[in-house]
Order: structure tokens, then C-alpha cells, then sequence
């Protein structure tokens, strides 16, 4: 075998790796479910529902990483889309205006980082850092403002209630990962995108501007917000200053599971978001059942360190070749 | 490349950093203190529940606090041992979809109720608990009126037993009165937690009844309507006999600084409407500064109020939490207690406020001991079948 084949089939044993991670915990939760007793009917619906928010928001995301940038002011702009989209409810009583109006919160919010990246010039990342601020503040303002002593405010339950079924949001998850997915292979935008994080100085002597596909990137994510926002409210109709408050970091962890490169580029595959969150969660879900309650915060967190870590290193060595990917 | 090199260390820096700093927040909630640990591990291993235990989920948002470890305590030491129910703790949540996956997946395990000590959104956790058949008990806190009077009549809502919104302004403002009493003309206050609505109603009070005006206002509806607005206390918008020299809130990087900047202003009392313990109690002691707090009947608590530092506590005491227990099992039973309307049982818990070492001990040590306040005995006189609301509100308003 020659040396690049050799290479060839390394690189695709490691880009096989996030699927086989993710069957693997997949067997090893059903079985220690299994052996606990517990009804799997309903734990598969909660691993269901505590994945599904994260994947389709860090699926959004992807295109931000992708440009070797990445946003961390998600967690706060899905939290600022549900808090308007909450207000928009209760003042108007149109379920359609809420929907409306959390993807366009969603989508303004995302958008004005990229335009802000551009109009200043600096790395989209810092602007998302201040974005976070501002956004977190906001929601904290509207939310205590009108909450008052219940802490949060609320939609009433039977409003979004219909929507709240696995076979919905499964459809929802599926329709936005087939666009994301067609618009990341098959489009113009998605391998520019991809050129533009891979080497970004080649792509602008190319002719490739940067900031059209960074707002493109930006709005993508956008919509994973808008519907994040959407489908937490389905979840649990009530905001309040900490609704998805683990988001931001979470997508980045849920991302590297999935196998995406952190530095983005040709290598950045749309779906690690989905793969990435759907094992994050087993993983935690597993180790909270294993290990004793009273401990498992701490074990849980460092065993998930490890784990991130190791992951990093292996998809890592894919990058040490003098092969282009392909 | 080397800067694209340096991005992707300093991004798994980041995500490795952010993942293992969450084993920080967990060490005091899993260990607590030596004893409390000691003392649970010895109740795991005496009283290992029979088969058909209750197994009863608890829903915790604070599990470091002293009040928290105090509540934890008394369940998990005391009640475990003395009566076949088995309690689970959740880890601190953070938010409402925390609140009811914790519910979801306490129900998939099979359990027979919840006791939430976690308010995000009450009204999610008593709709989820409906859902899945879980009784369901509020031990911190209360519902607001609007959100009473709609899930009463649900059938799986036990009780909520705990200090109301009106309890906790009357809490905050009996402690302004004995210090404008005491002749107090400068104060310092801590917010606590603000917005959060307990400390919210606790500040007001506190403002009442040290006889000032919020925003030229005074009545409890009006100063909390303010508060909220502002998200804190403005101390420009306080006016009246006793002057505010200084006020803060939240507890981060910037506290020890506002604290020392509170000291230099030479207050007479230091005012706080929660865990001024926990955060002050040694910089205050220091400065001789006497000091005063919303909080419970613990060890660090005691320590102050021996060294003469914290001159007012108003607090709970770790067994408060005792009635709503027996409660949930005369539910679990088939002894669903409800009021004489045939609602939800809701009491309403006051307060004990000591203000010298002799009258904590009253409180502390005899609840620290082997017959807490609400021992067996006592809970056994509100669990059985026969039992109804008249018995519980007769022993709750004895207490």
C-alpha cells in the first residue's frame, strides 16, 4: 500500500469516528437504561429534547465555524428571539407574529455581528463577545421588567402545546438540516465559505469576498437561532434570564464531538452538529445515570474534559499530513 | 498558519477550561460540609430503603447555600433515616428546561413525587408533574395568587408550604423597624439576589420599615414595582429619617471592592436580605460593623451571632421543610390532603427571628439535635390516612 493511500485510509477511519462514537454511546445508554429499570420510551424523549435545541442551533452554526471564526453569542441571541418572540404573544395574541417575529430577532441579531465585523474590521468573534453582553442584558431588562415576581415570563402552555411532539420537531430538525446540508455541499456559497476559512487570504486574491460570505455564514446561523428559539419555547413556554443560558459553550463542545475541525476550512462537515449534540448528551445522560447523583456533577464535567480532549487530539491528526483534504 | 495554530489551541484551551470549571461549582453541593457528608453516607449505609420505598426527586437550584445543605440534611439524614423514602437530589438548575427534564427524567425512573426547592417556572413543573403522574410539593417559596388559583384543583399538586411574597416583605421590614428602633441613622444593603422576587419583596420590606420612601412611595406593591423595574435599589430614589449610604447586590469580581467601598462610608448596621453570611460575615466582623440577615438557622450563622457580629437574623430553621414531606407521602399513600375548598393545601410559614445567642440556640440547637423541631414524631401526627388539612394547619401554625 502506498504512502497515500495509507493516509487516505487513516483520514477516512478518523472521519468515520464521530458515527461510530455516537452508536456507541447510543448501545451503552440503552443498555445502562436498560439495566436500571428505567422506561426508555421516555428517556429517549428527554435525550430527544435536550439534544434537539443544541443540534439545531450549532447545525446554524456550523457555517460560522466553518469560516474558522466562531460566535458566541448564540446562547444569548436564542435567549433574546424567545424573550421577543414571548412579548410579541402577549401583546398581540398571534401565534403567527411570534413565530415571525423570533426568526426575525433570531436573524437581525446574528446579522449584526457580521455587519459589525465588517464595518469595523475586526474578527467576528469579538464582536459576538460584546453582542453576548448586550443581548443577556436586554433579555434580563424585558424579562424582570415584565416577569415581576414570577421571575420569567410566559406564554400560556396550550398556545404552543400542539407543538410540542417528537414526530414535529423531528420534521422541523430534518427540513432545516436538508437545507443546511444542500446549501453547505451543493452551493456556490457553501464551498466559498469553506475556501474562505481553509485559507482566506488565497480566497480574497481569488476574488472571493469575505464579509458576503460571512454574513451569508451569519445569517445561516441566524435561522438556527430563530428555530432554537422556536423549539425551546415548545419545550418549556417560559423565559427567563437563564433560558438557554448553556447554549454558546455547549455548540462548541457538541460541534468538536461531531468531528468538525475547530479551524474550520474544506474539512468542516455539516453534520457534526447534529452527530456532536446528539453524543454530548448521551454522554451526559450515561454518566448521570451511572454515576451516584450526589457526585455526578463534578465527575461528569471532568470525564466529559477528558473526553473533548481526546477527541481533539484524534480528529487533530488528520491535519498532520501533506495531503489536501479530499 | 501559526495564527490559525494559536486559534484552535486557544479555542480547546477554552472548551476544556469551560467544561472542568463546572467541577468547581458542583464541590461544595457534593461535598457540603464533612459532616453533613460523614453524616449521610452513615444514613445511606443504616437505613438502605426496602424495596417498596418512596423514592422522591428533589428539584434544587442552590444546592452550596447554608439553607440549602441545612434542607439536604434534615431529608437526607434525618427523614431517610427514620422512614422508608428515598431521596434524589438533582444537581443546581439552571433554568426552567432544566427544571422539567430533571421532572422527566424522575419520572422515567419511576418515582412517586417531587418536592421543588427550584423556582424557574413553577408552573412548568406543576403541568409536567400532572402530566406524568408525579405528586408534586413546593417546600421554598410560593405561587404567585394568579398562579395559586389556577393549578389548586390540579390533582397531583400536594402543597406549597413556605414563606409568602407578603411574609418575606414582613420578613424585610421587621428587620428595618428594630434598627431605626435601635436608633440607627446610616445603613448599608445588600440586595442579595435581586431581581430575584424573594429578595425583591425582602429589600422592600426593609426600606418600609426603616421608615424610608422608594421613588416617594412606601406601600409594598408600589416599592417592589420599582425594584423590579430598576433590577436593584437606587439609593438616590431613598429618602426618609434613616439614610442608605450605601448599597449592593449579586455577589462577583467587583464585591469585595463595592464592600469596601460601603465600609468606608461608616455605616452603623450592615443590612442584608440573604447570605450575608456566607459572603461578609468575616469582613464585617472585622470592621465591627454590626450586621443583620434574611437567612437560616445554621453554623456559621451561630458563629456570628456568638461573636456578636450579626445582631438580627430572621430565618428558617433545616426542618421547616418537614410538613411538606409528610404531605407528599399521605399523597403517595392515597391520602391526598386538600383544603376545606378541596384545593391544593397552601400555608403560609413565618419567620423566627432571634437577636441574641440564647434565642438562636432556642432555634438552632434544638433542630441541629437528635429531635429537630419537626421530628418524628411530631410528622407522624399529620401522616395516615385519617389525617386531615385542619391537623397540618394546626401544627403549622404551632410552629
Amino acid at each position: 500500500m502506498t504512502n497515500k493511500k495509507r493516509i487516505n485510509n487513516k483520514q477516512k477511519l478518523i472521519a468515520a469516528l464521530p458515527i461510530a462514537a455516537l452508536l456507541i454511546l447510543f448501545a451503552v445508554f440503552l443498555a445502562v437504561v436498560n439495566m436500571n429499570d428505567y422506561r426508555l420510551d421516555m428517556y429517549l424523549k428527554i435525550v430527544f429534547n435536550e439534544a434537539l435545541v443544541l443540534a439545531v442551533v450549532a447545525t446554524g452554526a456550523i457555517f460560522i465555524y466553518t469560516l474558522g471564526t466562531f460566535d458566541i453569542s448564540l446562547g444569548a441571541s436564542t435567549l433574546f428571539a424567545a424573550t421577543m418572540g414571548v412579548m410579541t404573544y402577549n401583546y398581540t395574541q398571534s401565534l403567527a407574529l411570534m413565530i415571525l417575529v423570533i426568526f426575525a430577532v433570531g436573524i437581525t441579531a446574528s446579522l449584526l455581528n457580521s455587519v459589525l465585523a465588517s464595518v469595523f474590521h475586526i474578527p467576528a468573534f469579538v464582536t459576538t463577545v460584546a453582542m453576548m453582553s448586550v443581548l443577556s442584558a436586554l433579555s434580563a431588562q424585558i424579562i424582570t421588567s415584565f416577569g415581576g415576581a414570577l421571575g420569567g415570563i410566559s406564554i400560556p402552555s396550550e398556545v404552543i402545546k400542539p407543538f410540542d411532539n417528537v414526530g414535529f420537531k423531528a420534521a422541523l430538525l430534518i427540513i432545516f438540516f436538508v437545507v443546511c446540508f444542500f446549501v453547505f455541499q451543493f452551493t456556490k456559497a457553501g464551498r466559498r465559505m469553506k475556501f474562505v476559512g481553509g485559507n482566506p487570504l488565497c480566497a480574497e486574491l481569488t476574488g472571493i469576498k469575505q464579509s458576503k460570505y460571512t454574513i451569508i455564514a451569519f445569517v445561516m446561523a441566524g435561522i438556527g437561532i430563530g428555530l432554537g428559539a422556536f423549539l425551546t419555547l415548545c419545550y418549556t413556554p417560559s423565559v427567563t434570564t437563564t433560558t438557554a443560558s448553556s447554549i454558546g459553550m455547549n455548540i462548541f463542545i457538541a460541534i468538536v464531538f461531531g468531528g468538525m475541525p475547530i479551524s474550520g476550512g474544506a474539512r468542516s462537515k455539516i453534520y457534526a452538529a447534529l452527530i456532536g449534540g446528539f453524543s454530548y448528551i448521551l454522554l451526559n445522560d450515561i454518566l448521570e445515570i451511572v454515576i451516584d447523583s450526589s457526585a455526578a456533577y463534578g465527575i461528569t464535567q471532568v470525564i466529559s474534559a477528558v473526553f473533548f480532549l481526546a477527541v481533539v487530539y484524534v480528529t487533530s491528526m488528520n491535519y498532520r499530513t501533506a495531503l489536501l483534504p479530499r | 498558519m501559526n495564527k490559525k495554530l494559536t486559534r484552535a489551541v486557544g479555542l480547546v484551551m477554552a472548551g476544556a477550561m469551560t467544561l472542568m470549571a463546572g467541577c468547581g461549582n458542583a464541590a461544595p453541593a457534593a461535598s457540603g460540609d464533612a459532616q453533613t457528608t460523614a453524616a449521610t453516607e452513615e444514613t445511606k449505609e443504616t437505613a438502605a430503603p426496602s424495596g417498596d420505598a418512596k423514592k422522591i426527586g428533589v428539584l434544587v437550584a442552590d444546592v452550596s447555600g447554608e439553607e440549602a445543605l441545612g434542607f439536604r440534611n434534615y431529608y437526607e439524614k434525618y427523614i431517610q433515616g427514620n422512614y422508608d423514602v428515598t431521596f434524589d437530589y438533582t444537581d443546581a438548575l439552571a433554568s426552567a428546561e432544566d427544571e422539567k427534564a430533571a421532572i422527566e427524567k424522575f419520572a422515567s425512573k419511576g418515582y412517586d413525587a417531587i418536592i421543588s426547592l427550584s423556582s424557574s417556572d413553577r408552573a412548568q413543573q406543576i403541568e409536567t408533574c400532572e402530566e406524568y403522574g408525579l405528586y408534586y410539593a413546593i417546600a421554598s417559596g410560593v405561587l404567585d395568587d394568579e398562579q395559586y388559583e389556577k393549578y389548586k384543583g390540579y390533582e397531583h399538586f400536594v402543597c406549597q408550604i413556605g414563606p409568602s411574597n407578603a411574609t418575606e416583605f414582613e420578613a424585610g421590614k421587621a428587620m428595618g423597624e428594630y434598627f431605626k428602633n435601635q436608633g440607627v441613622k446610616k445603613v448599608a444593603l445588600y440586595g442579595a439576589f435581586i431581581p430575584n422576587p424573594m429578595h425583591v419583596f425582602r429589600a422592600a420590606g426593609v426600606l418600609v420599615g426603616l421608615g424610608c420612601t422608594y421613588g416617594d412611595a412606601n406601600d409594598m406593591g408600589a416599592v417592589v414595582g420599582q425594584i423590579f423595574q430598576d433590577q436593584g435599589i437606587d439609593p438616590t430614589k431613598v429618602s426618609g429619617d434613616v439614610e442608605l449610604v450605601a448599597y449592593l447586590q449579586g455577589y462577583g469580581d467587583t464585591t469585595t471592592d463595592e464592600l469596601n467601598a460601603a465600609i468606608q462610608k461608616a455605616p452603623e448596621a450592615f443590612l442584608s436580605v440573604g447570605m450575608a453570611t456566607t459572603f461578609f460575615a468575616q469582613t464585617l466582623s472585622q470592621e465591627n460593623i454590626p450586621f443583620a440577615d434574611i437567612d437560616s438557622f445554621t453554623a456559621m450563622n451561630s458563629q456570628s451571632m456568638e461573636s456578636g457580629s450579626l445582631k438580627y437574623l430572621a430565618g428558617k430553621y433545616s426542618s421547616s421543610i418537614g410538613p411538606v414531606f409528610a404531605l407528599v407521602v399521605d399523597a403517595v399513600d392515597g391520602n391526598v390532603i386538600r383544603d376545606d375548598e378541596g384545593n391544593a393545601v397552601s400555608l403560609n410559614q413565618g419567620y423566627l427571628v432571634a437577636t441574641d445567642k440564647a434565642s438562636f440556640d432556642e432555634y438552632f440547637v434544638n433542630d441541629n439535635g437528635d429531635t429537630p423541631i419537626y421530628d418524628k414524631e411530631t410528622l407522624d401526627g399529620i401522616i395516615g390516612s385519617q389525617v386531615t388539612y385542619q391537623d397540618v394547619k394546626s401544627l403549622v401554625e404551632s410552629k
